[in-house]
Formats: C-alpha cells, sequence, structure tokens
C-alpha cells in the first residue's frame, strides 16, 4: 500500500486516540471533514484549541471554568456554607443539572487508591481542609458525594476523620433505589443499605 | 433446574455438538480421551461461567480457533424457561448471556443454576492446602447467597490495596495506621459478614455431612470439620467484628514486616476430621475418596433443602474408582434424588442395566471420536 497523503494519515492517527473512536470511525471522520468547507473545519479546531487554552482549574474548587475563581465559587448567593465534595469537574456538572444543591463545589480529582499509586496528597484533600479553616468561607456542612466503591468509601471515611476537629457537619448523599426502577432489578446490597438508610415519612 | 439442550461450537474437542438432555439421569460413556468430561464441564461454564477442569478459557478454544460458544436452555421452578449461553474469543475475553442480554458482570450468573461437581480435581479438597477448601467453601456459599459472593469480591479488592499501602509504606508508623484506617473499616465489615455467613453454613452443613458419609460410606466412624478464624468458634456475628478489629491492631507490626494483610477471613481453614483423626495427614486413600464423595453428597442435599430449585449435579469418572457395593449405594442415591444428574465413565457397568427408555427421564450417550451418539 502506498500513502498518498501523510497529512491524513496523521489526521486518522489523532482521530483514533479520541475515546470510542476505533480506526475505521477515525477514517470516516477525517475524509468527512476533507469534503467540508474550509471555515467549517477551522472552526472546529479552533474550538478545539480555545478549549485548551482559555479552560482552566478553578483555584478555588478545582472545577473546570473559563475564568477563576469559577462563576459558581465567585457567585455570593451560593455561599450557603455547604461544600459538597465530588470526584470528578463531570459530577459537579451532573450535580448542577439537579438544580437541587445551592452550596459550592469542592472537585478532588480523584480516590484515594493505594494500587493507583494515588494517596491522599496527590488528590485535593488538602484544599479542602483549607477552605474548611480558612477565612475566606464560612464552611457549616461538608457533604460527601463520592462513589460508593471501595475507593469511594475510604476517601470518604479518611474525609470525615480528617474534618472531626472542626466541629462542623459532615454529611453523605444517600444509597438508595435509583428513580423509576423496579425493587426486583435492585441487588441485595443497594437494598439493605436502602433499608438501614431509610426516612420517616 | 434442569438443562434440556446445550449446542458447542469449538469447545474443546468438539468443533460443533448439540445435546438434548433427559430431565434426570444422563450418563455419558466412550473410551478415554474421547470428550466426555468437555461435555458436562461445558455445562459447568454455563453454572459457574468457567472450567472445572481447565485451569484458563484460553485452554478450552478448540486447537488452532479464535472463539469458542456454549448455548444452552433451562428450565425451573422459578423461571419456568431461559437460555444461558458463553463466547468466549481470544482477543474480546469472555462474555455471558442470559436470554440474549449480555451481563455486566460474570459473577451475576452465580446461583442462577446452582450446580454441584464431583470429579478427580476433587481429591485436591482433602489432601491439599487451606486455600482449595476455601475456594470449596466460597464457591458452596456463592451459590446460595448473591450477598456473600458481593462481599467477597470487595473483601478481595479492599486487601488488595491495603496490601499495596502494607508494600510501598516507608514512613512513621503512626501515619501508616492514619492511611490504614479507611480501608480497615471495609476490610473489617466485609470480612466479618463473610465470617458470619461460613460459621453460619458450616453448622448447618455438618449434619449432612454426617448423613451422606454415614449411608455412603457405611463406616462407623463421624465425619466432621472445624472450621478456623481469627476469633472463638461460634462467635456471635456482633462480636465477630470486635474479634476482627482487636486481631487487626495487634497484628500491625507483623503486616508491616511481612507487607500483607494477615487477619481476615482469607487465612481462614476448614479442618475435616473422621472421628478424632485429622482426615488430610492420616486418612487412608479409601477414606480421602469416601469424605469427598460424601462431602458433595452432602452439598448437592444441602442445596436440595435450602434452594427453591434442585441443583444439578455433574459426577466426572467417579464411577470407575469405587467397589461394588459403593456403585450401588451411590447410583441408588442419585436416582432417588430427583434432581439432574450427568454422570461420565469409561465403563458401562453399572449403567448397563439402567432404565433408559422414553418415559424413564433417563438417557444413554456414547461418545467417540467427538461424536455424541444417543444409545437405546
Amino acid at each position: 500500500m502506498q500513502i498518498t497523503s501523510e497529512a491524513l494519515e496523521r489526521a486518522i492517527e489523532q482521530l483514533a486516540r479520541l475515546p470510542g473512536t476505533g480506526r475505521k470511525s477515525a477514517q470516516r471522520i477525517a475524509m468527512h471533514l476533507l469534503r467540508q468547507q474550509d471555515e467549517t473545519v477551522f472552526e472546529l479546531t479552533e474550538a478545539l484549541v480555545e478549549l485548551k487554552k482559555s479552560v482552566t482549574r478553578c483555584s478555588v474548587c478545582g472545577t473546570i471554568t473559563d475564568s477563576d475563581p469559577c462563576n459558581i465559587c465567585s457567585n455570593p448567593k451560593r455561599a450557603t456554607g455547604q461544600i459538597c465534595v465530588v470526584e470528578e469537574f463531570q459530577d459537579v456538572y451532573i450535580i448542577e443539572k439537579t438544580n437541587e444543591f445551592r452550596g459550592r463545589y469542592h472537585v478532588l480529582g480523584g480516590v484515594i487508591s493505594p494500587l493507583q499509586n494515588v494517596g491522599p496528597d496527590n488528590i485535593r484533600i488538602n484544599e479542602l481542609i483549607g477552605r474548611v479553616n480558612g477565612m475566606n468561607e464560612e464552611i457549616n456542612e461538608v457533604i460527601l458525594a463520592l462513589n460508593p466503591d471501595a475507593e469511594g468509601e475510604a476517601t470518604s471515611y479518611y474525609i470525615n476523620k480528617l474534618l472531626k476537629p472542626f466541629e462542623i457537619e459532615v454529611t453523605r448523599i444517600a444509597y438508595g433505589i435509583p428513580m423509576g426502577s423496579e425493587l426486583e432489578y435492585i441487588d441485595e446490597v443497594t437494598l439493605s443499605r436502602a433499608f438501614a438508610s431509610r426516612n420517616t415519612f | 433446574m434442569r438443562i434440556t439442550h446445550i449446542s458447542l461450537h469449538n469447545f474443546r474437542n468438539h468443533a460443533k455438538a448439540a445435546v438434548e438432555w433427559a430431565p434426570h439421569l444422563n450418563v455419558i460413556t466412550g473410551p478415554n480421551g474421547a470428550g466426555k468430561t468437555n461435555l458436562i464441564d461445558a455445562i459447568h461454564y454455563l453454572c459457574m461461567t468457567r472450567s472445572f477442569a481447565a485451569g484458563s478459557d484460553q485452554y478450552v478454544v478448540a486447537e488452532g480457533e479464535k472463539y469458542f460458544m456454549i448455548e444452552g436452555s433451562f428450565e425451573g421452578e422459578i423461571r419456568s424457561e431461559f437460555n444461558v449461553s458463553c463466547s468466549y474469543s481470544r482477543g474480546e475475553g469472555k462474555k455471558m448471556f442470559v436470554n440474549g442480554s449480555p451481563l455486566d458482570r460474570l459473577s451475576d450468573l452465580i446461583g442462577m443454576v446452582p450446580v454441584v461437581v464431583l470429579s478427580p480435581e476433587d481429591q485436591k479438597l482433602t489432601y491439599e492446602g487451606p486455600s482449595e477448601r476455601r475456594a470449596f467453601l466460597d464457591g458452596f456459599i456463592s451459590q446460595i447467597s448473591p450477598s456473600y459472593l458481593r462481599d467477597l469480591i470487595a473483601y478481595r479488592k479492599v486487601r488488595r490495596q491495603r496490601n499495596k499501602l502494607l508494600q510501598e509504606f516507608s514512613g512513621p508508623v503512626l501515619s501508616l495506621k492514619q492511611y490504614l484506617e479507611p480501608w480497615n473499616e471495609q476490610l473489617v465489615d466485609n470480612g466479618s459478614r463473610i465470617v458470619a455467613r461460613r460459621t453460619e453454613v458450616l453448622n448447618q452443613f455438618r449434619r449432612y455431612l454426617a448423613e451422606q458419609f454415614e449411608t455412603f460410606s457405611g463406616m462407623k466412624l463421624k465425619p466432621d470439620l472445624k472450621y478456623q478464624t481469627f476469633c472463638e468458634p461460634d462467635t456471635s456475628s456482633s462480636q465477630i467484628r470486635e474479634w476482627y478489629e482487636n486481631k487487626l491492631e495487634q497484628n500491625l507490626e507483623k503486616e508491616i514486616e511481612r507487607e500483607q494483610t494477615l487477619t481476615g477471613p482469607h487465612r481462614d481453614e476448614v479442618i475435616f476430621y473422621l472421628g478424632d483423626m485429622e482426615l488430610r495427614n492420616y486418612g487412608s486413600q479409601g477414606q480421602h475418596r469416601l469424605f469427598t464423595v460424601a462431602l458433595k453428597l452432602a452439598q448437592l442435599f444441602y442445596y436440595s433443602d435450602e434452594l427453591d430449585d434442585l441443583p444439578i449435579m455433574l459426577l466426572d469418572d467417579v464411577f470407575g474408582n469405587l467397589d461394588k457395593e459403593k456403585t450401588e449405594i451411590l447410583l441408588q442415591t442419585l436416582q432417588n434424588h430427583t434432581g439432574q444428574t450427568f454422570i461420565t465413565s469409561a465403563t458401562e457397568v453399572p449403567f448397563d442395566k439402567l432404565d433408559c427408555s422414553p418415559g424413564s427421564g433417563n438417557s444413554r450417550f456414547y461418545l467417540e471420536n467427538g461424536l455424541i451418539e444417543k444409545k437405546q
């Protein structure tokens, strides 16, 4: 086989590195882009460059933002004294969509996992303690919203322990039954946890 | 629970095979190396997601092929009819399907079709180290309790995380303790539940073992089993936790030195006894064999009492090693039990007298050169 365009080949290779994209899809996308108007393609590349250039991490909560601090951290209405601790910035996005939580966030950027060489100092736990301890915010509740797996549990446990001396409320989101699901299909662990943390009707 | 039909593709020496099974006894005879074990091993795959004979899936693929497929149709009391299939390819690994929809986790299948196996592999159970018996116990309980299996999986994960900490940590013990604590919490949580469940099941199981051993061996000696863990026998569930926490605390120094978790159900032992004699060290070859058969029959009858659906029994090459009397007792026991049973044997005796007429519920198959023939 002979390659007639190395530029095309390079584009395919780059596209194939994206999640969910194999070589076949990468080829299709590259061919599609070639057939487009120049401006259309430049709009795309500009958006990508801009994405990397202007999106940074909020120096307070660690979520992604165009301006630092992010518009949640700089919004006085969100100074409710509550901080919701999440693993990744995607989780902020998901919780924001619910419109339920009106406080601020703290993105850890990972969870403790010795097997992946991630210790408490490799994620933004110290920054969280700093916020609770600091003068800038008046924190009275930390809500732990990490995934209920072994690593998430260990991280929650660790944070709870560190927050003990500050005498603030530390809560966690409930374990429970997903809405719209049927009890029949819920696994036993979830069901028994949901029972243990049942509420008064 | 019964399997009514199985079809195989590239499964060991079966390039393509399909069999309709009888609801009660199924006897497969044929020369050595014909592929008899493979047939019932395929059934085992559909119950436990893996082989009872081969170590790894890759050796199960027929030589020179890239994948294997097993499909089975089942019927039972809880679910009247369903299909289970298993596909494996060298590139993509193994997938299990129930009624055509893929399972997220292979472990979700365990317990759907309870199975008891008795094979020459089982001599390891009484002869070898504690890990064999733990594996037996775990397979045993997992099939009747999905939450036990989940605890086991969670426990293993937490233990690996904890071991990594113990291996890599170099610093003051005080800060190591701080790092271990979140993991200890979950280790104790899952581990205590595992120990409580093992205690409970073994206590119930004891009676079944004694009953089967007496019927099958005719010996006066009473079989028994002793469960050894980090707490005293029959500690109540609520106190197991406390024991665990204390032992973990006590063992910390040793754990740092050995760089691994030293307390927990992963170090448990089940000791088999005949009378006062420890079977592993003092039992004769014959006693070992009788014990193993009784152990598996006890599992069969325990399941039959505990579960809503009868388990499937697989006996691989068991009859050749038993004397005439034991052979008759075993066959009679299996005939009296109403569940479905599969037997492989190199010899036709004693199955030549088995009633396999239509309506008997039994079938005999002859297997040679990968060809399966139903005997009339």
